[in-house]
């Protein structure tokens, strides 16, 4: 064993395991705790020495912590769970990116993992990394099938799981969960986006690679197959995200398929211009709200006495292309939050290290 | 067949921590009460409070309230209430 895979001297514990097979390896990760319920890849220590040497940082480095419980997340750690998840090397610097931007205050990291809402945490890649490490933005995005969004979501999750221990129906007190509480990861479709890289919509240079994190719920589809106007899609998308069921003063993430981002394009309206009109249609009167037992004071006086908007204003939701090209099927992911406590973040993805 | 493999979890930092010494005689105490904004959790904390009142002849103090649930208590507002009461009530839930 060469120096750099001496994962043991770099601070790990080590589980020296004696068995029959690899499968046998596979029950023992499950014995351990390790599993999200799906086979786990053995965190071997070649494989978590070569994923963690991806970043030029010491294995030691704090990328993500919890204040809450006081438990924090090293390079080393999230290599471990990136193994475990069955990531390629030249995955982890998204889930290192992921992983700082979650560490972000405004995300409430914690809270959003042990909440009764069912928060996943929607990691969303733009830019050239996404053809570079072979992400599905196209077909079925949201869905299984792809290594990299399959693995790299399923990552976040080990780490909450395994370093942070949000265990379902223990420190995670989601009251049902969610599908994305196993992968919630995907890519923006460049190809067929009218608008600017979402890197760029979200403060960065048109090279750039970026990950946006989001503490998602249940993902909700939004189908038009016959609106060929702008205000017909967007009428579709507001209503879903005012639903009496969904509507907060949390933000939102609304991806176009191409079908229906095209009507948009080749309309003329530009990004900015859809969010504000998402904005200003995703209302709900207050008299509903009431009628529910859903209007509170403190949350919604700031809006008046006649409706309420989802989110404080256009700035609160995320536009971007994702999917296949036949289908006049969208999405609306709401957020965790129902109120302000978690704030989306974006993070810049660096560079593999060089080897 | 051997395998080394690295454990994926984490040691936390709080497990070195210990619990305040317990109060000898709840006679007379102050409380202090800090909710979470969730609904109903003022009711929760009150008559939990009133009980210590009814009982002990505790003096309940004004409840404070953290402004996001899933947030901690902000440094300032627990010293503060340290600072005026013997204990706290506060509770986690939705």
């Amino acid at each position: 064993m060469s120096g750099t895979e001496d994962m043991g001297a770099q601070g790990a514990r080590i589980h020296e395991w004696e068995g029959a097979d690899a499968a046998d390896a596979i029950e023992y990760c499950y014995e351990q705790g390790w599993s999200d319920g799906l086979p786990v890849v053995p965190p071997v220590e070649r494989r978590v020495a070569e994923m963690v040497a991806g970043d030029p940082r010491p294995p030691d480095t704090v990328v993500c912590e919890h204040p809450a419980t006081a438990r924090a997340c090293t390079l080393l750690s999230a290599a471990a769970n990136a193994v475990m998840a069955g990531c390629r090397p030249e995955y982890f610097p998204v889930v290192v990116a992921a992983l700082e931007a979650a560490n972000e205050p405004a995300f409430s990291f914690h809270a959003s993992t042990a909440s009764t809402g069912g928060s996943a945490p929607l990691v969303v890649v733009s830019g050239p990394i996404v053809e570079e490490i072979g992400m599905n933005a196209g077909a079925g995005v949201f869905g299984s099938g792809n290594r990299a969004n399959s693995t790299i979501g399923r990552a976040l999750r080990l780490v909450i799981m395994n370093v942070f221990r949000m265990i379902p129906g223990i420190s995670d007190q989601s009251t049902q969960g969610q599908p994305g509480k196993y992968s919630f990861c995907v890519a923006e479709r460049a190809d067929r986006n009218p608008w600017e890289p979402l890197s760029v919509d979200r403060g960065f240079g048109a090279g750039d690679s970026t990950v946006t994190v989001y503490a998602g719920a249940g993902f909700n589809n939004v189908e038009n197959h016959g609106g060929g106007a702008p205000e017909q899609i967007l009428e579709c998308m507001a209503d879903a995200m005012a639903n009496l069921g969904s509507i907060t003063t949390g933000q939102s993430v609304v991806v176009f398929s191409p079908e229906h981002a095209r009507v948009l394009g080749n309309a003329g309206w530009g990004r900015q211009q859809v969010k504000s009109y998402l904005y200003e249609h995703a209302t709900r009167p207050v008299a509903a709200l009431r009628r529910v037992d859903k209007y509170r004071e403190h949350e919604h006086a700031r809006y008046g006495e006649q409706a309420v908007h989802r989110g404080y204003g256009p700035e609160d939701i995320l536009v971007f292309v994702a999917g296949g090209d036949a289908g006049g099927h969208s999405a609306f992911v709401p957020a965790w939050s129902r109120g302000r406590s978690s704030i989306m973040q974006t993070r810049k993805i660096r560079a593999l290290a060089p080897r | 067949m051997m395998m080394r493999l690295v454990d994926p979890s984490a040691e936390s930092r709080m497990d070195a921590h210990r619990t305040a010494p317990r109060l000898a005689d709840l006679e007379g105490l102050r409380i202090g009460l800090l909710g979470n904004r969730k609904i109903n959790a003022d009711v929760l904390l009150r008559e939990t409070a009133a009980l210590f009142e009814s009982r002990h002849g505790c003096r309940v103090l004004a409840l404070e309230e953290k402004d996001h649930a899933g947030k901690p208590c902000p440094p300032d507002l627990l010293a503060c209430i340290a600072s005026e009461s013997d204990f706290l009530i506060t509770a986690a839930g939705d």
